[in-house]
C-alpha cells in the first residue's frame, strides 16, 4: 500500500490533466485551476522547504565535520542572510536585497557563466581535432559556423554566408528535428510508463 | 604553478577581448532575415496593442540579456505598444521591472497605463496554463502590490485571447514551454528574444511557424539596435566578439596542427 | 537491443574509481526537475550505478538542483545499496541539495569536481549552458566522463569534451539496456515502431507535396 497509493495517485491525477488539457469544458477549467493554481504552487513551496532543510542539515554537518568549512559557512551566510534582508527591508529600489543582488549575486553569476567562454577556447584546443570522418565533419562545420557568425565569411568569399546559413538551415535541422523525435517518442513512453505504474523508479525502487 | 596549454589559451582569450573593447570600435552589422523579421512584426502591430513580455532569464546571462531586452522595449515603447510584463524564474523579475521602468521613464510612460509588471510565479508550466485561463485569478496583484483589478491596462485582459502575442526573453528552454502550451493549447503568438546558445535550439520551432520571430545573441541585440537606430551595449561588443571567433578559429586550427605533428611522429616512431 | 558505447563502458568507469579510490559522481544536470521523463530515466540509470557502486565499495556523490529530485535520489541510491547488500554502505549526505539557481549549481559541481577528483562522471539529465563547464573541469581531473542528454546543443559540448555521450533517446533506453527489464525493453521497441510510422509518413508527406504543392492533408 506504501507504493500503490502514490501509483494510484500518480496515475489519477495523471490521466485527468491529460483529458482536461484537450477540454474547453468549465469542469475542465475549474480542475485545472485547482490543481495549477493551488496544489501546484503549495508543493513548489514545501519541496523549497525540503530543499533548504536539507541544503542547512548538510552544511551544519559539513561544518562540523570540519570538512571545507569555509565554503560551508559562505553558503549558510547566503542562505540566511537575503530572507533576512528581503523581510527586513524590503525586495524593492534602494534596499540592501537588491544592493546584493545587483553588487554580489549577478557579479558572481555572471562571471560563472563567462567562464564558458573559457571552457569553450580550451575545448577547441582539445577537441576540434580531425582523428575520423565525422569528426572533420563536425571541425568544418563548427569552422563555418565561427567564420559565418564573425563577418569574415563574406570577406573570404560572397556566398560564404549563405553556405554556413544551408548548413545550419539543411543537414543540422534535419539531424536535431530527428533527434528532437526520438526525444519525444521517449519522453512520451516514460511519462506513460509512470502514469500506469510501470517505472517505479520515482518511489525509491526498481521499475 | 606551472601554465599549461588550456591557461595560455584563457589569457590570449584575456588579451584579445580586452584590448578590442578598449579599443571602442563599432563596426556595422547587417541585420539578418530572422531580425528584420521581429522588427517588421512589432512595426506593424498598432499602437495601444497589449504585448506580454516574459523575463525568462537568469541574472547570469545579463550581459548578453540585457541589450536584446532593451532593444526590444525600446521598439515596443517608442511604437506606442502597452507591455504585460512576467517572470518565470524568480531572477528574471527584478531585472526585467528594473529594464520596463528605465525604458518607459526614456519614453515618458507611465506605470499602470502604459506598462505593468506582473512579477514572478513559480511552476512555469503550471503558470503558463493557468494564465490561458485567468490572468487575473493567476495574478490577483501586480509586482508592486497593486491589485489586478485597479491598474487600467489590465482592464478587458482577461487571458491570453485579449494579448496579441508572447514575447519571451530567455537564456534556457523556458520558451519552449511558452510554445508548447501558450502557443500550442491557446494559439497564442509566441516570439522570442534569446541568447546565442539558444539560437539553433528555437531554429526547428521557427522553421515550423510554431515560434514566430526571434532575435538571437549579441549579434542580434547589435542588428536590432541599428534598425531601431539607437546605440547599445550590443553594437558596443560586437569587434570583440568577431575578434574573440576569429580567436578560436585560431585555436582550433592550431590544436589540429599539434595533433598532425605528433601523429606523425608517433608514425615515425 | 544494439551495443551503446556509453553504457557498456558503465562497469569501466565505476571499476576505474574503485581501483583509484575515488569516487563517482552523478548529475542530472540544471534543466529539469523530477517530471520532466529524462530525469526520471536518468535515476533509474542511477539505480544501475548505485547498485554497482555499493558492489565495489566505491563512493558514490550525486548533487542536485532540485530538492525532489535529491529527495527520490536518496531513496533510489538507499534502495540500490540494500539490494545489493552492502545497505550499511548508503551515506544519504553524498546525496546533496546544493542550489536552484543554474550556475550556483554549476559552481558548486565544479567545485565538488575539483576538491573531489572523482575517477569517474556521469552527466546524465537535461544540461543547459553549465554542461560544457562541467564536462571541461571534469576534464582538467582527469576524469573518464560519460554524457547523455536530451538537448540537442548540450550534445555538441558533450560529444567535444565527454568520452562517450548518449545522445537523445538512448538516455531512455539505457535503464532497459542495463537491466534488461522487459517492460522497458518493449517499450522501446514501441519507440522504434512509432519512429518507422512516423519515417513512413514523412516520406509520403514529402512525396506528395512534391507532387501535389497545394495539397495540406499532412498538415497539422
Amino acid at each position: 500500500m506504501r507504493r500503490r497509493f502514490p501509483q494510484i495517485v500518480c496515475g489519477l491525477f495523471g490521466f485527468t490533466l491529460f483529458a482536461v488539457y484537450f477540454s474547453g469544458h468549465p469542469i475542465a477549467g475549474a480542475i485545472n485551476e485547482t490543481v495549477l493554481r493551488g496544489y501546484w504552487q503549495i508543493i513548489f513551496a514545501f519541496a523549497l522547504l525540503v530543499g533548504v532543510v536539507s541544503f542547512a542539515r548538510f552544511n551544519l554537518g559539513a561544518i562540523a565535520r570540519g570538512s571545507d568549512r569555509p565554503y560551508r559557512i559562505a553558503s549558510l551566510v547566503g542562505l540566511f542572510s537575503m530572507p533576512f534582508l528581503a523581510l527586513v527591508w524590503g525586495i524593492k529600489g534602494d534596499s540592501p536585497f537588491i544592493w546584493v543582488f545587483d553588487y554580489v549575486q549577478v557579479p558572481m553569476q555572471s562571471t560563472v557563466f563567462a567562464l564558458l567562454a573559457f571552457f569553450v577556447a580550451s575545448a577547441s584546443l582539445r577537441g576540434f581535432r580531425a582523428r575520423s570522418v565525422p569528426a572533420t565533419v563536425l571541425l568544418v562545420s563548427a569552422l563555418l559556423t565561427l567564420i559565418s557568425r564573425s563577418d569574415l565569411g563574406d570577406v573570404l568569399f560572397a556566398e560564404f554566408s549563405d553556405v554556413a546559413e544551408w548548413v545550419r538551415d539543411a543537414p543540422s535541422m534535419a539531424a536535431r528535428r530527428a533527434i528532437l523525435i526520438g526525444i519525444g517518442l521517449g519522453s512520451l513512453t516514460t511519462s506513460l510508463r509512470v502514469l500506469l505504474g510501470l517505472e517505479r523508479t520515482w518511489l525509491g525502487s526498481d521499475s | 604553478m606551472r601554465l599549461q596549454g588550456r591557461h595560455w589559451a584563457f589569457l590570449g582569450l584575456i588579451a584579445v577581448v580586452t584590448v578590442t573593447m578598449l579599443l571602442g570600435i563599432r563596426p556595422a552589422v547587417v541585420p539578418s532575415a530572422d531580425t528584420e523579421r521581429m522588427y517588421g512584426y512589432l512595426d506593424s502591430l498598432p499602437a495601444g496593442t497589449v504585448l506580454m513580455v516574459s523575463f525568462d532569464h537568469e541574472a547570469s546571462s545579463l550581459p548578453e540579456i540585457a541589450p536584446l531586452a532593451q532593444a526590444f522595449l525600446r521598439h515596443a515603447m517608442s511604437r506606442g505598444l502597452r507591455l504585460i510584463g512576467v517572470s518565470l524564474l524568480a531572477e528574471g523579475t527584478g531585472i526585467g521591472y528594473r529594464l520596463m521602468s528605465q525604458t518607459a521613464d526614456e519614453y515618458g510612460l507611465k506605470y499602470g497605463t502604459d506598462y505593468v509588471h506582473l512579477g514572478f510565479k513559480p511552476q512555469y508550466i503550471a503558470a503558463i496554463l493557468s494564465m490561458g485561463e485567468s490572468l487575473s485569478k493567476t495574478y490577483p496583484e501586480d509586482y508592486s502590490g497593486n491589485e489586478y483589478g485597479a491598474l487600467p491596462l489590465l482592464s478587458g485582459i482577461s487571458n491570453y485571447d485579449d494579448v496579441a502575442g508572447v514575447v519571451s526573453i530567455a537564456d534556457g528552454s523556458l520558451t519552449t514551454h511558452w510554445i508548447e502550451y501558450a502557443g500550442a493549447r491557446y494559439g497564442v503568438r509566441v516570439s522570442a528574444f534569446v541568447t546565442a546558445a539558444m539560437v539553433t535550439t528555437y531554429d526547428p520551432y521557427l522553421a515550423s511557424g510554431q515560434m514566430y520571430a526571434m532575435v538571437g545573441g549579441l549579434r542580434g541585440a547589435a542588428e536590432y539596435e541599428g534598425l531601431i537606430e539607437i546605440g547599445g551595449s550590443g553594437t558596443r561588443a560586437m569587434l570583440a566578439q568577431t575578434a574573440a571567433h576569429v580567436y578560436v578559429i585560431l585555436l582550433i586550427i592550431i590544436g589540429n596542427v599539434i595533433y598532425f605533428r605528433l601523429r606523425s611522429k608517433r608514425r615515425e616512431a | 537491443m544494439r551495443e551503446i558505447a556509453g553504457l557498456k563502458a558503465v562497469e569501466e568507469a565505476v571499476g576505474r574509481a574503485t581501483e583509484m579510490a575515488r569516487p563517482v559522481l552523478y548529475t542530472p544536470g540544471w534543466g529539469g526537475d523530477i517530471q520532466r521523463p529524462t530525469t526520471i530515466a536518468s535515476l533509474n540509470i542511477l539505480s544501475h550505478i548505485a547498485e554497482k557502486t555499493a558492489q565495489y565499495d566505491c563512493r558514490l556523490v550525486f548533487p542536485t538542483h532540485d530538492p525532489v529530485i535529491m529527495a527520490v535520489a536518496q531513496e533510489v541510491v538507499r534502495e540500490s545499496y540494500a539490494r545489493a547488500g552492502q545497505g550499511d554502505r548508503f551515506s544519504e549526505d553524498d546525496i546533496c541539495y546544493v542550489s536552484s539557481s543554474q550556475f550556483g549549481y554549476a559552481a558548486a559541481v565544479e567545485g565538488m569536481i575539483t576538491r573531489l577528483k572523482p575517477a569517474s562522471i556521469f552527466l546524465l539529465g537535461t544540461f543547459e549552458a553549465e554542461s560544457l563547464i562541467l564536462a571541461e573541469v571534469g576534464n582538467t581531473v582527469g576524469a573518464i566522463q560519460i554524457a547523455g542528454t536530451d538537448s540537442t546543443i548540450q550534445l555538441a559540448f558533450f560529444i567535444v569534451a565527454c568520452d562517450y555521450t548518449l545522445i537523445g533517446e538512448e538516455v531512455f533506453a539505457a535503464s532497459g539496456y542495463l537491466s534488461q527489464d522487459a517492460s522497458i525493453l518493449a517499450s522501446v521497441r514501441a519507440q522504434d515502431v512509432l519512429k518507422i510510422l512516423i519515417a513512413i509518413f514523412l516520406v509520403g508527406a514529402i512525396l506528395w507535396a512534391t507532387i501535389d504543392p497545394t495539397s495540406g492533408w499532412w498538415r497539422f
